[in-house]
C-alpha cells in the first residue's frame, strides 16, 4: 500500500520487519527530519556569533574558509550536540533495518534467487573481484558491512539494507521506488535533449539499481545495464529489477575499467557515485566513460554541488559528512576541477558544463512545488535547492 | 567474523557496526555515550507509544485479537501525520535545553547581561 510519494512502495525483496521495527525506522527518519529542519538552522546564529569571535580573539582575524570554520565550531557545544544527534541518527537507522533484515534474510535471499532465476537479464557477478580499497577500507555513510561484504554465494544483504537505508535517509525524497535521482536525470534529457534518443545506456555504481530502472522506463527499446563492484548490490539490483518486472542486466564490474569494447554506449550516467570513489578512480572514470561512448554520446554523473557553487559556511556544513559520516571523499570530491577533468579525457570543452536537474518527486507535488519555486541553496536540505547537480559532456559526433 | 562463509553455513551474523573509528563529539568523557543511550530510549519510547496508539485505534475501529491484528495493521496517511506530528514535537522537548541556547544565541541574552541585572535590581 503506498500513501503517498514519500513513502516507500513495498516489493518483493524489500526488508521492512515488523510493527516495532517499522516504527524505530520511522524514528531514525523524524530524528533526521528534525536535525535538519529545527537544529541545523541554530548552527547560523552560533557560528556567526559566540564560535567566530572566539576564534577571532584566538587568531587575530575570523575564520576565513571551511577549515577555519570547521576549527571554530567543533569546540562548541552547539555544533557537537548537532553533529552527534546526526551520527547517533544515523546508526539508529541502519541498525533499524538490520535486526528485522537478520530474520528476514534467508526468506529474502531464496526470493532473490527465485525471482534472478526467472529474469531474462544478464547477472554477472565474479568471486575473485577485486573491490577497490575507496569501497573496503571505511563502510561508506556507516553502513555496517559496507556495500561489497559478500557472507555466501547468493547474498544479498547488503543490498536490501542500502534499499530500505536510502529510503531512510532520503526520509522519501528518493519517491516511493528509491528512483528519484535517475527520474530527475531522465526528465533532464528528455527536456534538454528532445532529439537524443539512448539504444546503449550504461549506469555506473548502480548499488541496487533503484536509479537504473528509470532508463529502462523512459526508453523502453534501450539496452539498459548497471555495473557496480559490490557483488550483494548487484545480486540484490538484479532480483530487485526483476520483481518490478524491468528488463536490465546488471553485472559486477568497476567503472574505472569496465572491460565493455570502445563506442559500447550512447548514453552513460553516474548517480551520487563520484563522491564515493577516489582522487585517482575519478579522472579514469572519465576516461572509462570517453572511450565507452560513440560518437555524439553523452555522459551525464549525477551529484551534489563542488564546493565553489557555494559559501564556505555552506562548504563546511556538507564537509561534516567527511568527517562525521565515513565519506572519505566526500570533501575533497568537490573541490576537483569536473570540467577540466571532463576535456582532459577527450569530451568536446563547448559541451562539458554543471546545471541542475530538477528532483523528480518535487515535480509530482504540486504542493511543493509551488513552495520550490524561488529557493537558494540551503545546505543540509537532502538535494540543496530541490535538484540534482549533474555535470555533463558529450563526446565528438 | 569471516566475510565469506561456505555456501551451506547457516544464515549469516551481519554486522551491526560500520568499519571506521567512530568520532568523539564532547569533551566531557561518557557523554558520546550518555547521547547515544538517550537517543535509543528516545527511539524506544516512540515504539511504545506509537504501539499503544495503534492498539488504540484497532480497539476503536474492531476490538477483536488485538495482538494480530496490530501485525496486519496499516496506519492510514491521517495517522502517519498525527504520529509525524507528535514525534517532532517529542523531539521539541527533548531538545529544550539546545534550542534555548540557539535563542539566547540570536537574541544576545547573555550571562553577563544575567549578572547585569542581579546588580542592577539589588541597586535600583
Amino acid at each position: 500500500m503506498q500513501l503517498n510519494i514519500f513513502q516507500q512502495q513495498p516489493h518483493a525483496v524489500l526488508p521492512i520487519g515488523d510493527h516495532d521495527d517499522r516504527v524505530r525506522q520511522e524514528f531514525s527518519k523524524s530524528f533526521r527530519q528534525y536535525i535538519q529542519n529545527e537544529l541545523l538552522p541554530g548552527l547560523t546564529p552560533v557560528f556567526e556569533g559566540r564560535a567566530s569571535r572566539k576564534f577571532e580573539n584566538e587568531n587575530g582575524h575570523p575564520p576565513a574558509d571551511r577549515h577555519e570554520i570547521r576549527k571554530a565550531m567543533v569546540p562548541d557545544i552547539y555544533f557537537q550536540t548537532y553533529a552527534s544527534a546526526t551520527r547517533i541518527a544515523q546508526e539508529m537507522l541502519w541498525e533499524s533495518v538490520i535486526k528485522p533484515l537478520q530474520k528476514e534474510l534467508p526468506e529474502l535471499t531464496d526470493k532473490a534467487v527465485a525471482l534472478s532465476d526467472q529474469s531474462n537479464s544478464p547477472l554477472e557477478t565474479d568471486s575473485d573481484f577485486s573491490v577497490p580499497r575507496y569501497i573496503s577500507e571505511l563502510d561508506i555513510h556507516c553502513m555496517p558491512g559496507g556495500y561489497a561484504t559478500s557472507h555466501a554465494e547468493h547474498d544479498i544483504a547488503a543490498g536490501a539494507l542500502y534499499d530500505r537505508g536510502v529510503y531512510l535517509y532520503s526520509m522519501g525524497f528518493m519517491g516511493p521506488d528509491n528512483d528519484d535521482m535517475g527520474q530527475s536525470v531522465c526528465n533532464y534529457i528528455k527536456r534538454n535533449l528532445p532529439e537524443f534518443s539512448p539504444q546503449y545506456i550504461l549506469d555506473l555504481g548502480c548499488t541496487i539499481g533503484h536509479s537504473t530502472l528509470p532508463y529502462k522506463k523512459e526508453f523502453p527499446d534501450a539496452d539498459v545495464i548497471g555495473i557496480d563492484v559490490a557483488a550483494p548490490c548487484i545480486r540484490y539490483a538484479h532480483a530487485r529489477a526483476a520483481a518490478m518486472g524491468h528488463d536490465v542486466g546488471f553485472l559486477q564490474r568497476n567503472a574505472e575499467n569496465t572491460g565493455f569494447e570502445d563506442g559500447s554506449f550512447d548514453l552513460i550516467v553516474s548517480h551520487i557515485l563520484l563522491h564515493e570513489t577516489s582522487g585517482k578512480a575519478m579522472p579514469k572514470i572519465f576516461e572509462e566513460g570517453y572511450r565507452l561512448l560513440k560518437p555524439g554520446g553523452y555522459m551525464i554523473h549525477a551529484d551534489l554541488p563542488p564546493f565553489e557553487k557555494m559559501g564556505p559556511f555552506m562548504q563546511f556544513i556538507l564537509d561534516n559528512e567527511t568527517y562525521y559520516n565515513n565519506e572519505p571523499f566526500w570533501g575533497a570530491m568537490r573541490t576537483m576541477d569536473q570540467i577540466q577533468l571532463a576535456i582532459d579525457a577527450g569530451f568536446d570543452p563547448d559541451s562539458v558544463r554543471f546545471d541542475t536537474a530538477p528532483m523528480a518527486v518535487m515535480e509530482l507535488s504540486a504542493e511543493d512545488q509551488a513552495e520550490l519555486e524561488d529557493r537558494e541553496f540551503v545546505a543540509g536540505e537532502y538535494a540543496p535547492g530541490g535538484g540534482w547537480e549533474v555535470l555533463i559532456a558529450r563526446k565528438d559526433p | 567474523m569471516s566475510d565469506s562463509l561456505p555456501e551451506d553455513s547457516p544464515v549469516p551474523e551481519l554486522k551491526r557496526h560500520a568499519k571506521g573509528k567512530r568520532p568523539g563529539f564532547y569533551e566531557t568523557g561518557g557523554m558520546d555515550e550518555a547521547m547515544s543511550m538517550i537517543m535509543v530510549l528516545a527511539s524506544e519510547f516512540c515504539v511504545l507509544r506509537d504501539r499503544v496508539d495503534t492498539i488504540e485505534h484497532i480497539a476503536r475501529i474492531k476490538g477483536v485479537d488485538l495482538a494480530k491484528e496490530i501485525e496486519s495493521f496499516e496506519p492510514n496517511l491521517p495517522i502517519l501525520e498525527e504520529r509525524e506530528k507528535r514525534r517532532q514535537g517529542f523531539l521539541e522537548r527533548l531538545y529544550y535545553v539546545t534550542q534555548k541556547k540557539a535563542a539566547e544565541q540570536s537574541s544576545n541574552d547573555t550571562e553577563e547581561r544575567y549578572h547585569e541585572v542581579l546588580k542592577d535590581i539589588a541597586e535600583t
